[in-house]
């Protein structure tokens, strides 16, 4: 069964281009959400094996989307990859993205093979 | 004592210089008193039976010639303001004399009477004024332009606040086109569904990079004060899209006031951008650690009814009722301005954000960037609800030159100042 991954991110143009990307490299299933007044509905009914977030945004930041999947038993557990063009993808070494888990940070521009070799790490782990 | 050596005393004793010649005995000085004899350096003795070419240059001698002849055609009494005698120690003496036809029917002679006045100090003191006068037009002037200066300074700290802002809104299209990049390197179908979506996604991308970027290059720009009528309308879309990602970040809504058919107002985009910039940045600096974060952006034209006391000293000189302005809000959901703020807000160098967070120059620039406008900016507190209201006044009228600036530096100036004040001293000293 194709995994789910979620994108939120107020950047329609941005959600959509990496969901064509992703269909067509590998076998999964991407929803996208540009509302992040919406995102927590989004991610209920979607059920997401992951999710995309972007940290910037009109509304509900991605930090507040994170704290509330957090407070939330039946959400806290999706494993989580933030997106930021906040940080500098010098400051972030190949260690550090090693260790997946639900506080990944990667920098935008997103670099697809990153994103993907996390997508694959994060899925297996959870898996397991 | 006979007649005459009493009216020779009397006019020996007068403190104005007085002389007559002889029109009918060839100009010949017949008259020549003791103060004439001071103002001139020329003794009575030598002057009496000499007429002015005897006595001065050819020069100058023409010219009394002149002003005689003048004086003898009208028949009256007749102010010569100023005229310029050299005298024996090659002093310049300016004396004003007034000159005065004489004809005694009995005997038939024509003489001109003339009485003069040393004005040398006050010609000297006139000139001293014009001179210090033209300095004070060059200072002015170059202060204008050092005004400019520290508004060029104040928008360079303006676009450091920017520029991490500006950046990240100029990633998210480079990341967009990064996206199309993977997706076509993977290959490239031609019945591909999703080619014409990428491909006009990655074209809007260049599209908004380019709009962001050539934003922030017109809003560096360096240039003299040039006013053009302008769209308020179009200033504030530039203004919203350089303060986007600082609006997004912290979460604050904005609302858009602008009514239908502004006339248009005589701008200078960059500068008017810096103080939108200014006022908006402030706005979302105090709005910080609010609540809800709401800034309402309102323009409208109005028609001043009542210029009263209450809208202080600037508005009063500024505008009178009737005339046509338009109004520009920018209204923060903040706590306000604190009362111990209030009359300090625009002193240059005061700000209530911790060092290194702002030099405290901004308002103070903004509002001379607002007078250079002929226009007023004033901040309150906001009557209706919590918050500060920033209220910029422009006239809509094309304003007769009330400020020109010419582009010029002050280098320019300064050598231009040099310069004429030496051609002056050269004149004063030849």
């Amino acid at each position: 069964m194709a995994h789910k991954i979620l994108l939120i991110d107020d950047e329609a143009g941005f959600t959509q281009l990496l969901k064509m990307n992703l269909e067509r490299i590998g076998d999964y299933e991407v929803e996208m959400e540009n509302d992040s007044l919406k995102a927590l509905a989004t991610i209920r009914r979607f059920q997401p094996d992951v999710i995309l977030l972007d940290v910037v945004m009109p509304g509900l930041d991605g930090g507040d989307i994170q704290a509330r999947l957090q407070d939330d038993s039946k959400l806290s557990s999706i494993p989580i990859v933030m997106l930021t063009a906040l940080v500098d993808s010098t400051e972030l070494s190949e260690g550090a993205v090693a260790q997946a888990g639900s506080q990944m940070i990667l920098p935008k521009p997103v670099d697809l093979q990153l994103l993907l070799r996390v997508l694959g790490e994060i899925l297996s782990k959870a898996e397991e | 004592m006979g007649n005459s050596s009493v009216i020779e005393s009397v006019l020996d004793n007068l403190p104005v210089a007085l002389f007559a010649k002889e029109v009918t005995d060839n100009f010949r000085f017949v008259v020549w008193n003791k103060k004439q004899e001071e103002v001139t350096t020329i003794p009575a003795e030598r002057a009496l039976g000499k007429n002015d070419y005897d006595l001065f240059s050819n020069e100058s001698a023409d010219y009394f010639r002149k002003v005689d002849q003048s004086v003898l055609r009208r028949g009256k009494a007749t102010e010569v303001p100023e005229e310029i005698i050299t005298t024996e120690n090659q002093r310049e003496v300016h004396l004003r004399t007034i000159k005065i036809p004489v004809h005694d029917q009995e005997t038939g002679r024509i003489l001109i009477v003339g009485i003069s006045e040393d004005v040398s100090e006050q010609v000297q003191s006139r000139r001293q004024l014009d001179r210090l006068n033209r300095h004070l037009l060059r200072a002015n002037e170059e202060l204008q332009i050092t005004q400019l200066q520290l508004i060029q300074a104040e928008k360079l700290e303006s676009i450091g606040r920017l520029a991490a802002g500006v950046a990240h809104e100029v990633k998210n299209p480079l990341g967009l086109l990064l996206l199309g990049v993977d997706y076509l390197s993977q290959g490239i179908l031609p019945d591909d569904p999703n080619l014409p979506t990428i491909l006009q996604q990655m074209r809007e991308a260049v599209g908004r990079a380019d709009r962001i970027v050539r934003g922030l290059v017109d809003f560096s720009s360096q240039r003299a004060l040039t006013r053009e009528p302008t769209d308020l309308a179009s200033v504030i879309e530039a203004v919203l899209l350089l303060a986007k990602h600082e609006i997004v970040r912290s979460n604050t809504t904005v609302e858009l006031q602008i009514r239908d058919g502004l006339p248009l107002v005589f701008l200078d985009m960059s500068k008017f951008e810096q103080v939108l910039i200014n006022l908006v940045i402030n706005a979302i600096q105090a709005m910080e650690s609010s609540e809800s974060r709401h800034l309402t952006i309102h323009a409208w034209e109005e028609i001043l009814s009542n210029v009263s006391r209450n809208e202080g000293a600037r508005t009063r000189e500024l505008f009178r009722s009737g005339d046509r302005v338009v109004i520009l809000e920018i209204r923060d959901s903040g706590p306000g301005i604190a009362p111990s703020d209030a009359n300090r807000l625009f002193d240059p160098f005061f700000t209530t954000k911790a060092t290194g967070k702002g030099t405290g120059l901004g308002l103070s620039v903004a509002r001379r960037i607002i007078e250079l406008h002929s226009g007023t900016l004033s901040l309150k507190n906001r009557t209706d609800e919590s918050g500060a209201v920033a209220r910029i006044v422009l006239p809509t009228k094309i304003p007769t030159s009330r400020v020109s600036i010419r582009s010029v530096s002050v280098e320019a100036l300064k050598e231009e100042a040099s310069n004429s004040v030496d051609t002056k001293t050269k004149k004063l000293t030849s």
